[in-house]
């Protein structure tokens, strides 16, 4: 039979130079991971998971990778919100400060100083095919990152502020590797926030490995709140013990180019995941996420709500599967995905998969796009609203659903307002 | 455990199309290459257009790789062990392949028919239906020509048609479905050998509704044939495809090409009921259907209408599609798949919406039994040209038993703010309440069961034609009926 080798683009010069022989990562993995990606190189459009998103305008870059030298600009916005946070400062993916008065059960390890159990479950996560290209790249060349251990019955009140700011040296290009360990019963909120920092162009690729053992409870959240042209590749793998909770808000409105995806596995009975996300692209912003929960275990559910607002020519991607495991019955899962185009220059794409092997199940999924109920407006207007005014209402109505999700009053307060600041600078179409 | 016993029975149907017609057959030698293409060209005594075409697919198809990204698994195929060329004797072998009338066909042909119970010869008169029946590669009879012919509609085998209307064949042939539109269409384009032909010229409406019935009968055969449904202005038609294939230990392949194109204010409505032999309990055998369907709403206010009813074949690899080319075009796609033993299912639609306030309505229904994969895939793409563009989704998955699979991937893909798209899907069992109130209003289980399974695919059964509906129901209930516990 005809079949073709499939031919695939080498791997960028300026990356595979900035390959390093050894990494963070335990020697093997490292060295597999590097002849992966070294035979994968960057995934193109022909690969399934990312036949939207381009990333041949970063493979035409030369972006030099990160020294440690870069230090801290701005105090990061968001310490002023929470004035109690323990604050992971990284610039340009080097790790700066790690916070002091630790609360008991609370173990902040940096990555270079990790021990190799810490490292071996940090990078426990392999890749398979050449959609996990970037993984694998993350693999080979991480050696900054942190690694947070909650012990067992620890309930942290305080929250863990993983702050990241990219870009304060223009062009450049970092991997980090973030491990968030917690023991039975504990419950923690880690809050990633990402600045790009002076409109520079950057590029960070990053892994999270979330590991919760039984009845342990994590709320964790990414804030993409600030920056124009930084590009940012993220993606997070969730293991969920007996009766563990995982909570996720991710909320995009900036970046050039921000790919987010997100790996729950479920493994035991009881356990439950919340996936909440809303995204703003405008301008020429490229905002994705591809989420997959897998359902191992029998009597697991999750509930998953996506929402995108696109307006001039932003493009807003959504991928969600639901995987059921055979005989992983009474399952429940909740997917929906809700789409707002402002624009004609805008462009929504959106995948809600359902893949059951599992029949005692009810999964079910929605998905919606469409623009602003122009009888909405019209009833607004005719109450004497102006109509900027009323679009904005009905626009912040439809995010703050998702805003609500966060953990703390003083948060939603301030991302309702970053959210409304940012609908500020939307030009008004029709 | 009665229940297990009475869903193991029943579930355990027998094929009952299972049967070969021993028929003297002209077979040409396995194997695929350009003497291959040009032998069956020459058999068919095509034009040279024909031949390029064909030619041109071949040398195009060489380059391709088989898609892989479907959800189904099947060792490699080897195409140069099928034959590509199987046509069924007829008594003085006169006329080439084609017999005269229906009085020169085979009787055992038609005896066969008989039994698949095709309304072909007097029982077409009744059924007021009329037959282009497909056997292996040769088109073997259309009945009711004349009376089409009266109203000016065209149907007649493919063959037929390159010769007596070759203009037609050479305007529209390909230009829904490219020759190299993708692997399957690419070696379908290259080697077809029959299918059917349909014209509706401008301001008719068919005066019956068209049918056309496959078979593949030999061993080791392809089927590869191509239709194309043409309805100019303000035209009408609706037109019917069933299918069915020997039992056999082997896979058989089944690559068909469907082109439909319709003018302004022209509808089609296009339903198959899909039997092909599925292999037997332990997935043995069967038919891999690799099919291209696709409608071209060309013109304004046109219509295209696919309903399905996907029963048989071992692999299903199809995705009926409508390009919504007009203004105001509508396009929609009824389905219900029925999957059970290893049969693997990978169905479903894509919608392109390219002109201002097209609509399009996607209902897809599957029932997966035993240790099939049954999986819905489809595509909405409103493009940016494509003002108040509107779509409805809807797809259900039922699962009868815990060794199977239900999978849904739509891709959504929206270019236009005024686009008001809609998708819904589910996935779940027949609930235990459910059965349980039927049965205490005193209805077996059985029946109950077969209530539930009708009333979910009501939706797609109302939209097929009445002989189909019936047909349909038939089937579904024996494939399903009191396989829920």
């Amino acid at each position: 039979m005809s079949r073709i080798a499939e031919k695939r683009a080498e791997l960028p010069a300026w990356i595979a130079d900035a390959l390093p022989a050894t990494a963070a990562a335990p020697n093997d993995i490292q060295s597999a991971a590097r002849e992966q990606i070294t035979q994968w190189g960057l995934p193109s459009l022909r690969d399934e998971e990312w036949r939207w998103t381009n990333l041949r305008n970063l493979s035409r870059q030369t972006l030099v990778p990160s020294a440690g030298s870069a230090v801290a600009e701005v105090p990061h916005p968001i310490s002023a919100v929470l004035t109690d946070a323990l604050v992971i400062e990284f610039v340009d993916g080097q790790l700066k400060t790690l916070p002091a008065d630790l609360p008991t059960g609370l173990t902040l390890t940096s990555l270079e100083h990790a021990s190799p159990e810490q490292r071996a479950a940090a990078f426990a996560p392999a890749a398979t095919t050449p959609n996990d290209a970037l993984l694998a790249l993350n693999t080979a060349s991480a050696q900054q990152g942190v690694v947070i251990e909650v012990a067992a019955n620890t309930v942290l009140t305080r929250p863990i502020v993983l702050q990241w700011q990219d870009g304060v040296v223009p062009e450049s290009f970092s991997q980090t590797r973030v491990s968030i360990q917690l023991g039975a019963h504990a419950q923690a909120t880690v809050i990633e926030s990402v600045l790009g920092m002076n409109q520079n162009l950057c590029w960070r690729n990053t892994v999270s490995v979330v590991t919760q053992a039984a009845n342990s409870q994590l709320h964790h959240l990414s804030l993409g709140l600030d920056g124009d042209h930084h590009l940012l590749t993220d993606r997070t793998f969730v293991t969920l013990a007996r009766d563990a909770r995982y909570h996720s808000l991710n909320l995009q409105l900036a970046g050039q180019l921000i790919r987010r995806e997100i790996d729950v596995n479920i493994t035991d009975t009881g356990a439950h995941c919340d996936l909440f996300g809303l995204m703003m692209p405008r301008g020429k912003q490229v905002l994705d996420t591809h989420t997959r929960i897998i359902h191992n275990a029998p009597h697991t559910t999750s509930n998953e709500h996506y929402r995108t607002i696109a307006d001039e020519a932003g493009r807003g991607i959504f991928k969600g599967r639901i995987l059921v495991a055979q005989d992983a019955q009474k399952i429940a899962a909740f997917q929906d995905s809700r789409n707002l185009l402002l624009s004609d220059q805008a462009e929504i794409d959106t995948k809600p998969e359902l893949e059951i092997y599992a029949d005692d199940v009810k999964c079910s999924h929605g998905a919606t796009i469409g623009r602003l109920d122009p009888e909405a407006l019209y009833y607004l207007q005719s109450r004497g609203i102006s109509f900027a005014k009323a679009r904005g209402l009905l626009i912040v109505g439809f995010a703050q659903e998702i805003i609500d999700e966060a953990p703390l009053p003083a948060l939603v307060d301030w991302l309702t307002k970053q959210v409304t600041r940012r609908l500020g600078g939307t030009t008004v179409a029709e | 455990m009665s229940e297990q016993q009475e869903l193991e029975q029943l579930v355990q149907r027998d094929y009952k199309y299972g049967f070969v017609t021993d028929i003297e057959q002209e077979i040409i030698p396995p194997g695929l290459n350009e003497d291959v293409v040009r032998l069956i060209s020459a058999k068919k005594n095509e034009p040279e257009f024909l031949l390029e075409w064909r030619l041109k697919a071949f040398r195009h198809w060489q380059t391709m790789a088989e898609p892989q990204w479907a959800h189904v698994h099947y060792p490699p195929i080897d195409y140069q062990a099928l034959s590509y060329y199987a046509a069924p004797k007829s008594k003085e072998e006169i006329d080439a392949n084609r017999p005269k009338s229906l009085d020169d066909v085979d009787p055992k042909l038609l005896e066969m028919y008989e039994k698949l119970g095709i309304p072909l010869h007097e029982r077409a008169a009744l059924a007021g239906v009329a037959v282009d029946a497909v056997f292996d590669s040769v088109s073997v009879t259309t009945t009711f020509r004349e009376k089409l012919a009266e109203v000016g509609v065209i149907f007649c085998s493919f063959s037929e048609a390159v010769h007596s209307h070759p203009e037609l064949i050479q305007k529209y042939l390909g230009t829904v479905v490219p020759a190299g539109d993708n692997y399957y269409a690419a070696l379908n384009s290259a080697v077809f050998s029959d299918g059917s032909f349909v014209f509706i010229p401008k301001g008719v409406r068919c005066p019956m509704e068209l049918s056309t019935y496959f078979r593949i009968n030999a061993m080791n055969t392809g089927q590869f044939e191509r239709t194309l449904i043409v309805a100019e202005e303000g035209a009408h038609v609706s037109y019917l495809e069933g299918c069915t294939a020997p039992q056999r230990d082997e896979n058989q392949l089944h690559a068909a090409v469907v082109e439909l194109v319709t003018l302004d204010d022209a509808t089609i409505k296009y339903s198959t009921v899909q039997n092909w032999y599925p292999g037997d309990e332990e997935g043995r055998g069967g038919i891999y259907n690799f099919v291209t369907k696709r409608g071209d709403a060309r013109g304004h206010r046109s219509k295209i209408t696919w309903t399905q009813v996907e029963a048989g074949s071992a692999i299903t690899w199809k995705y009926p599609s409508c390009i919504l080319r007009g203004d105001d075009s509508v396009g929609e796609f009824y389905s219900v798949a029925v999957s059970n033993h290893f049969q693997q299912v990978d169905s479903g639609t894509k919608m392109i919406h390219l002109g201002k306030r097209t609509r399009s309505t996607i209902v897809s229904k599957s029932i997966s039994a035993g240790r099939s994969q049954n999986s819905y895939r489809g595509l909405v793409h409103i493009a940016k040209s494509a003002d108040d563009a509107r779509n409805y989704t809807q797809c259900d998955a039922l699962l009868i038993g815990d060794r199977n699979g239900a999978h849904t991937f739509p891709y959504i893909e929206v270019k236009n703010a005024s686009a008001q798209i809609e998708h819904e899907a589910t996935t779940s069992k027949i609930s235990d309440d459910q059965i349980f109130y039927l049965k205490s209003r005193g209805i077996s289980e059985e029946n109950a069961t077969n209530m539930i399974v009708n009333g979910f695919c009501k939706d797609v059964f109302n939209e097929l034609p009445m002989e189909f509906a019936v047909e349909a129901q038939a089937l579904l209930a024996v494939s399903l009926e009191g396989s829920v516990g």
